[in-house]
């Protein structure tokens, strides 16, 4: 369980886990998951295999003014691509600087 | 942990006689709406938890279901005080009243309508704002096509919001039903 014995304060995205499978964002009570993706074809199939695509993860956001920290998006995510983070977020000025895309997310 | 179910009237002796038995601390007392779910049924159900404090591992539930358009119960709170508290918080999520409690709110505003933790209640400035749920995976925009999905506490829109105005207002298990969320169904009655 990856709950606060290993700290509380924030969740990171493990992005290549994502499948932008909108699970998280669906179970969130908050609203505060915010997914962008799109489908690309797989590339290197082999010969004559049937073409298939894939989904691509173009945004994705927590809104940390909203966010209260329940953990379900991390309990839920089948993949295993939020994890709890000991950090805190930081403060902002303004809510809107509390949304944090991929590149906070990740960092 | 199962419960054991006691009639309404019976709550308050049913609990005098748990604490006589020894079970002295009162863990917890909550409210659980049954409506709305598959097999549930028109009723509030209330349970407490007690446990005993020499044998800490032991615990007393005690349930009893309550008719969700008038829901009465003795208080507990000459029995155990801390109870008090509880019967605050379900009595005004739920709109239960615990006769001879202290009606006062705990939490909510004064100005608050409604009974917020009634899964009849209707999210209704969700309903209104877009859900980041709407869109599938490999979207960037939600597609208003296909099975759109809902979220949970804004029932679909054809029995809240765009309902036929001719039509009779929808009944509480209606709207619970409705309001769990998921793939869109298609109206399965009328």
């Amino acid at each position: 369980m990856s709950g606060p014995a290993s700290g509380h304060g924030s969740i990171r995205l493990v992005e290549q886990n994502c499948t932008s499978c909108m699970v998280c964002a669906r179970e969130c009570p908050s609203w505060c998951i915010t997914i962008d993706s799109h489908t690309e074809p797989v590339p290197d199939l082999p010969a004559g295999a049937r073409e298939r695509t894939r989904n691509v993860l173009d945004r994705f956001e927590i809104d940390w003014s909203l966010c209260m920290y329940c953990g379900i998006c991390v309990e839920e995510c089948p993949f295993d691509a939020l994890a709890w983070e000991p950090a805190h977020t930081d403060a902002a000025p303004s809510a809107l600087v509390l949304r944090h895309g991929i590149d906070e997310l990740t960092r | 942990m199962s419960a054991s179910t006691v009639p309404p009237a019976d709550w308050l002796a049913a609990a005098t006689a748990a604490r006589a038995e020894g079970f002295t601390f009162c863990e917890w007392l909550a409210a659980v709406d049954e409506i709305g779910r598959p097999g549930g049924r028109d009723v509030l159900r209330v349970l407490l938890v007690l446990r005993h404090l020499e044998r800490p591992t032991q615990t007393r539930v005690l349930a009893t279901e309550l008719d969700r358009d008038a829901p009465r119960l003795a208080s507990l709170r000459t029995l155990f005080a801390g109870a008090g508290w509880h019967e605050r918080e379900a009595g005004e999520m739920f709109g239960v009243e615990f006769v001879g409690g202290d009606a006062r709110r705990l939490l909510l505003a004064a100005e608050f309508e409604g009974t917020p933790m009634r899964k009849d209640e209707v999210l209704g400035a969700r309903s209104g704002s877009p859900w980041p749920g709407a869109k599938e995976p490999g979207e960037s925009d939600a597609s208003p096509s296909r099975r759109r999905m809902v979220p949970p506490g804004v029932p679909e829109a054809e029995v809240w919001g765009d309902r036929d105005p001719a039509a009779p207002a929808p009944g509480p298990a209606e709207v619970a039903g409705s309001a769990v969320g998921g793939r869109a169904r298609r109206r399965r009655t009328r």
